[in-house]
Order: C-alpha cells, then structure tokens, then sequence
C-alpha cells in the first residue's frame, strides 16, 4: 500500500505508523465550562464508520511528518494525504 | 588519588582502529568516520539562513559545497554535513552561523557508510532496488530521503550517479554494515 505523500509522493505504508482518527487532532478546550464531558467523548468515544475515514499516520521512517489521511476502511483505498499541520493550519 | 587514563584508543562506529573499507565487485563499501553532523531547524517564521554560504536544499534534495553538505530532513528542517571534522564541535560552529535557528549535536548518533561504484549508476541502483522501498531511477544524484531499511531507520543520500551515502544509526552500524555487505556480494550472484 502506498500513501501519497504530500511532500515526498508515494511512499511505502510501512514507513509509516497508524495513530487513529483525525479527531484526535481538535483537542477540547480544558477552561471551557463543559470541559469534563467535552473531555469524556474526546478520550473515550470515537466515530467507527465503514467508509470513508480521516485518520492520523505519522511518517516515522521519514521526515516524522503528521499527516491527515482519507482512507475508505471498507477498501482500504486511500483517497488523499495532506499535512496536519496545514489542515490545522486552516482550521485556525 | 585515581590515576588519569592516559592509554584510551579512539574507536570507529563499527569498533575498528581504522575506518572498515571492503570491495565487492563494482562496489566498494566504506565506513565514513570522520563525517561531522548537526541539524538544523528553523523557528517559526524564520528566513532561511545561509550557513557558511551553503544554500539549504528543497525538499527530499541534497546540495554540498566543498567539504560542506546539507540535505533536508523535513520540513524546516536540515541536517549539515561537514567533511573531516568528526572529531570537532561541528554543531557549535553551525549555531555560531545561525544563532535563531535550533541546532542539534548529530555525529555521535549516526554512522555513515559510503558507496562507490566503478561501473557508473547501474550497480547502486541495483543495491537500492534491493535495500529500500524507493524508485530507484527516479532517485538521481542530488536526492536524499530518510526511509527504512531491513526495520531500521536510514538516510539515503545519492551524492553522484556512481555514489550513494546510506546513514543509520550508530548502535546499529554493524546490522546496517551487514545489510549492506550481504546485498552487494550478492548482486552478481
């Protein structure tokens, strides 16, 4: 399987390590009023959608990049790569 | 009183004297030891710097001046290369150049092996084929990229068609001497 990376192209899918879901990435606000319960679905609960899913990968036999990565987990297929430091980037 | 040590006997990553050199065919396999190692990261909205007039690579790329080098290891970041001077503080002289800049002793965690051919491209790129999950003809000289090699963690540097650079990590020099050895005495089998 290879992961089109955004900088580096296509690369290996065993350079890489599997975190979890994208989610992970909008940790909540730890002084807002509903933190605890915010904090609760953020540690415990995760969406487990067959289809389509945006997931972390690290590049660790590589440039120890973050990245975003949209796979169909009924295929496997990976549908696009990009930077979590730009999508959080362009979420801010 | 303890008596001081006087008799210590520096030792190469591989545990030799003397840098481990060794032919195989076209190929000839050798232990850089005196290769220096800093890397260098920029801060946050930081210019690129220039240092020592060395222009810092694009992405996956390598460029060396004299006995300087760098090539990129992510983004942001570089790691410099200096020729010979294994036994200096490299990594204080590279600060001395980029003060704004984060910069980080490397000689001592890595070890260098560089491979030489002398039948031009072909046979590294036979090697590569062998040792690592890249696209060798599209790895030309000039390209650099960290990738993994038997599980361990390397960078790969093609200096020249003819020349190739593979570094690991320096407790893992003999496992990564080995991978290398084996592969190249077998290439013509």
């Amino acid at each position: 399987m290879l992961i089109p990376h955004p900088l580096l192209g296509l690369r290996d899918s065993q350079e890489f390590t599997y975190f979890g879901d994208a989610s992970l990435m909008w940790r909540p606000d730890p002084e807002a009023p509903e933190a605890e319960a915010a904090f609760c679905e953020y540690v415990f609960l995760r969406d487990n959608p067959a289809g389509v899913h945006r997931e972390l990968w690290f590049h660790e036999q590589g440039d120890r990049s973050w990245l975003v990565v949209t796979r169909d987990t009924t295929t496997h297929e990976i549908l696009g790569a990009e930077l979590a430091s730009d999508v959080k980037g362009a979420a801010q | 009183m303890i008596e001081p040590v006087t008799d210590l006997a520096p030792i190469t990553a591989l545990g030799g004297t003397v840098p481990r050199s060794e032919i195989f065919g076209a190929l000839t396999l050798s232990e850089n030891a005196g290769l220096a190692l800093a890397s260098l990261a920029l801060r946050k909205d930081q210019e690129m710097p220039k240092p020592f007039g060395l222009p810092l690579p694009e992405v996956g790329k390598a460029v060396s001046m004299g006995g300087l080098a760098a090539f990129w290891t992510g983004r942001g970041q570089w790691m410099i290369e200096a020729a010979g001077r294994g036994e200096t503080d490299f990594a204080a002289a590279l600060k001395a150049e980029v003060p704004k800049a984060c910069v980080s002793e490397q000689t001592d965690g890595w070890v260098a092996f560089d491979i030489a051919s002398t039948q031009g491209a072909a046979p590294i790129e036979a090697l590569m084929a062998r040792l690592v999950n890249l696209d060798s003809t599209g790895f030309g000289p000039g390209c650099a990229t960290r990738t993994g090699l038997e599980h361990m963690s390397v960078f790969v540097i093609r200096r020249s068609e003819d020349r190739l650079t593979v570094m690991g990590m320096r407790t893992f020099a003999d496992a990564l001497w080995h991978a290398l050895a084996v592969t190249a005495r077998r290439l013509d089998d």
